[in-house]
């Protein structure tokens, strides 16, 4: 049986669960009401009037955390794709894979500490 | 064949016979029920056309192999969302009574002890006028909450229920969960900023924060389980947990795990991205109407799925320890549902018990609490499985 037969369910599953949101809002189109203000079109802002654009270049505080985060996604991809062919691999294998991990906790450990100060 | 009587249309033959069967040898409930009704719908159908027009094409059509499989698909696509559907407005049936009873009043009252009501402010939600504020980036703003609800439907929809009841019997069965769980936080990030309003901006942005301070535990302890049973696939995981569960090598974990999960899920105490006491709604303030009713179901798919992953990874799945197989294969679906719920009752406890953790609190302790307990979790059952335990 062919790889696309096996994964036709999912497919099917998928057209109902992606279309499912905007399919709900074409047929409540029909129903519900329209009549928009100008009260009701404005940005809301706590009851006073909007001040400024909100698209505005903003500043990400836990950067530091989000480069680690970058690295360490990858180590763990590294580790998953290990944890399920443990079985068949070579003890020296097991050894280089926990050295890397061991590497990279460390230097974790050591951003996570030099970073402390640097939260604003 | 002759085809005289309507039961020579409708036959309700073994599905595993047909050629174009989609699930292999397995065996798939939800695909045979939906195959009958198939059966029951197109025999009809074709019994109809052939007494009109004896011996045409169309009816024959109707009751062959492939055909019968394309609408069986239909309808165990209907199936299997109806049921997801169900499970998850009976969670937030359940949340609404017991967070009530927490807060020492009620909860819901209106018809079949408070269910109704869910029902009824889903209907009110579809009646509400769509508004759409000026300043949006119209095409984002829909779309990318389009995709938050569409891929929270998806998971929870991909979630097997027992070995029996399953979309795909995928071998990279809680990767691929995984990896349409850890979307929803980039969209929201886009969403935010496609609303050009402040709280939405800021609301986005600790989406983004949150993702950042758990997922890499969370990562850390589905390794750990996999590392375990040896596999991604849900079954096998499920399987290998047959008689203990992996709570008891996973002790640590589990709780670890519990915290990550309702992270993942945004809710209370790590809902900050939609902290409604400082941003207003956060990322949903510009939402109204029928768009934030679904994005409230959403969030119960997504907490349905968390309570699943904690159920999968370490409380034995659909299966009962130590009792026999006959007694376990009965109603597998249902004893899964009911530990759903259970780890469900758990994340209400904790809703009601727990103040919302601060933005810099949560990066502090994803890094610096959960992620050393998930190290030392892996290293615990590292060595259990290197002294041959496991």
């Amino acid at each position: 049986m062919s790889l696309i037969m096996t994964y036709l369910p999912l497919v099917v599953v998928s057209i109902m669960a992606l279309g499912f949101a905007p399919l709900a809002w074409l047929v409540s189109r029909l129903i519900r009401p329209n009549r928009p203000t100008a009260w009701m079109e404005m940005t809301y802002e706590c009851g006073s009037e909007p001040i400024g654009e909100a698209q505005v270049q903003f500043k990400f505080q836990y950067y530091s955390f989000a480069i680690i985060f970058v690295v360490f996604d990858l180590v763990v991809t590294f580790l998953l794709i290990w944890a399920v062919a443990f079985g068949g691999l070579s003890t020296m294998a097991t050894v280089w894979v926990l050295l890397f991990f061991a590497i990279m906790i460390l230097g974790v450990t050591y951003a996570l500490k030099k970073e402390e100060y640097l939260w604003i | 064949m002759a085809y005289k009587s309507i039961l020579d249309w409708i036959t309700f033959g073994n599905i595993m016979e047909n050629p174009w069967y989609p699930f292999g040898d397995l065996y798939n409930l939800p695909f045979d029920i939906s195959y009958k009704l198939w059966e029951i719908i197109g025999g009809a159908l074709a019994w109809l056309i052939n007494l009109l027009l004896p011996g045409n094409p169309v009816s024959t059509w109707l009751v062959a192999d492939g055909t019968s499989v394309g609408g069986a698909l239909l309808i165990f696509m209907i199936v299997i969302f109806l049921v997801v559907f169900i499970c998850t407005l009976l969670s937030l049936w359940m949340e609404r009574k017991v967070l009530g009873r927490l807060m020492d009043r009620r909860g819901t009252m209106i018809g079949l002890k408070g269910f109704l009501q869910c029902v009824a402010d889903g209907l009110k939600t579809f009646l509400k006028e769509n508004t759409l504020p000026k300043k949006i980036d119209k095409m984002t703003y829909m779309w990318t909450v389009a995709l938050v609800i569409g891929v929270s439907v998806l998971i929870a929809c991909m979630i097997p229920l027992s070995g029996r009841w399953f979309v795909v019997n995928y071998e990279t069965g809680l990767l691929i969960i995984m990896a349409f769980f850890a979307l929803a936080p980039f969209l929201i990030l886009v969403s935010g900023w496609a609303q050009n309003n402040k709280y939405s901006l800021i609301g986005g942005m600790r989406a983004a924060e949150l993702m950042i301070s758990y997922e890499i535990p969370i990562l850390i302890m589905i390794m750990t389980g996999c590392f375990l049973a040896g596999s991604f696939n849900i079954g096998d995981i499920v399987n290998a947990q047959r008689d203990i569960w992996y709570i008891v090598p996973m002790a640590i974990g589990f709780v670890t795990f519990i915290f990550c999960a309702t992270a993942e899920a945004e809710r209370t105490p790590f809902d900050i991205a939609e902290a409604e006491a400082e941003l207003v709604e956060g990322w949903q303030t510009e939402y109204a109407g029928m768009k934030w009713g679904l994005i409230m179901l959403a969030e119960y798919f997504r907490g349905y799925v968390s309570c699943a992953m904690i159920v999968i990874l370490f409380l034995g799945g659909w299966n009962i320890p130590f009792v026999s197989d006959n007694v376990n294969n009965l109603v597998p679906e249902l004893v899964f549902l009911a530990k759903v719920w259970l780890v469900f009752f758990v994340m209400i406890l904790m809703r009601g018990a727990f103040a919302r953790v601060r933005t810099d609190q949560i990066v502090n302790i994803g890094w610096k609490v959960f992620m050393p307990l998930s190290v030392l979790n892996f290293v615990i059952v590292l060595l259990l499985k290197a002294g041959g335990i496991y």
